[in-house]
């Protein structure tokens, strides 16, 4: 695949098809591996993060509290936070992908990245626990956030898009200006465009005011 | 070698000739730079890397021990030239046609696919073990022991979890055991002459050759 761009300061969303490349370029764009050609400049970025599709990959404690100390992070709150208050002492093989993944997301949306990279945070979530995630990664104030998704339901309040379509990695401009020529939008922001409401973002929040907007 | 029982036959003498002593080695290396070395690539070099180091370390043990460190070294690298090059060769399928073609729809249809789902895994261990690399480099862990346990843990958690899921698919499927297979194989142009020298290679490796040459002894 082809890529070309700048990602500036902000909550940036990048869908595409499953197998276009998203994992990929994600793993490109932390520096985890170099492309094939061209270069890849990461200007002011100290710290970074990414944070794989499937949890597993990441685990390197023996139980759900080390697991949480090898992130530097105290096991009492996190675990309470991600509904696993108790658990502490289990193994993280122990439990569900979904649980996995839900204190795996615990552990890395604090950290104070300069550049955080989210392969497929959504999948293996419940809706509740998608919409906590988003209210988390929208009040993200410090550097790039960059989410890989191809999620059609819940999204955080995002500031710039792209996707990548035909091996190529489009920009599409900034929310809600982007949303017109978004290709992977879901059918209900397509519908509402059409009818003229087009919404100011892409939170649920955002697309309730629009379509009950008179 | 497009034709897998050639092509296996060929690797079991080679294997045997190699580590049967250093003649053995010699001659199974001779055939492995003959036949195969033209479609060596840096992966397959890569993929050696590994297993050789930990060979050199074992032969470098037997040599401080006064053991034939060398000649272990020399025969156990050539095996691992000669498995690499059938993993090289491998195309998806083969073994349960070799299996089938040698065992049977019972037994061995049921081999086949053990073979064909151990090809299938390794190819998604080592994904895994690249992703574990990088996870393991964001959390500053990329070496030593510490680095090799928890990748250890989830490789094992993770193969292990994907054989019950696909023992769970085929029980789902109906299979009980055995299938029906019509195995099909392609002979190249070079396959038979490829696995009469291998043969060669064997016969010299382990035929009482100087009981056929008078003047040697």
């Amino acid at each position: 695949m082809a890529a070309e761009g700048s990602f500036l300061p902000g909550v940036h969303i990048v869908s595409g098809d499953v197998g276009s490349g998203k994992s990929t370029l994600a793993t490109a764009l932390a520096g985890m591996m170099q492309p094939a050609g061209g270069t890849i400049t990461r200007d002011g970025i100290g710290s970074q993060m990414l944070s794989f599709q499937f949890p597993e990959y990441h685990i390197t404690g023996l139980t759900v509290g080390e697991e949480c100390r090898s992130w530097s992070r105290d096991p009492g709150p996190v675990l309470r936070e991600c509904r696993l208050a108790g658990r502490g002492g289990v193994s993280p093989f122990a439990l569900s992908r979904g649980e996995l993944k839900r204190l795996h997301l615990a552990c890395v949306l604090p950290g104070r990245y300069d550049l955080l990279v989210l392969d497929e945070p959504f999948s293996s979530l419940d809706v509740e626990e998608k919409e906590r995630i988003c209210r988390e990664i929208s009040v993200r104030k410090h550097g790039i956030t960059i989410i890989f998704t191809h999620e059609q339901a819940i999204f955080p309040k995002t500031d710039f898009l792209w996707e990548i379509s035909g091996g190529n990695l489009r920009y599409r401009g900034k929310v809600p200006d982007a949303l017109t020529g978004w290709e992977h939008a879901p059918q209900v922001i397509k519908n509402l465009i059409a009818s003229g409401r087009c919404p100011g973002n892409i939170t649920k929040m955002d697309i309730l005011e629009a379509a009950c907007r008179t | 070698m497009q034709d897998v029982r050639l092509r296996i036959a060929s690797a079991a003498v080679l294997s045997a000739a190699a580590f049967s002593g250093l003649w053995g080695a010699a001659g199974a290396f001779t055939w492995w730079v003959v036949m195969c070395s033209p479609g060596v690539t840096r992966g397959t070099l890569r993929r050696i890397a590994a297993p050789f180091a930990l060979v050199s370390v074992f032969g470098a043990v037997i040599w401080f021990t006064g053991g034939p460190g060398f000649s272990y070294v020399a025969r156990m690298g050539v095996i691992l030239l000669v498995g690499s090059w059938v993993y090289d060769e491998y195309r998806p399928g083969e073994f349960l046609d070799l299996s089938v073609w040698l065992l049977g729809d019972g037994i061995g249809f049921d081999l086949g696919l053990v073979a064909e789902m151990g090809m299938q895994c390794l190819e998604i261990l080592v994904a895994d073990f690249s992703r574990i690399r990088v996870a393991l480099a964001l959390k500053g862990k990329t070496r030593g022991l510490r680095a090799l346990v928890p990748a250890g843990f989830i490789l094992i958690h993770g193969t292990l979890a994907r054989a019950g899921d696909t023992a769970s698919a085929l029980a789902v499927r109906g299979y009980r055991g055995g299938g029906t297979l019509k195995p099909g194989f392609l002979t190249g142009r070079f396959d038979i002459p490829g696995f009469i020298s291998a043969l060669f290679v064997g016969i010299l490796a382990f035929a009482p050759v100087s009981e056929f040459f008078i003047l040697y002894r």
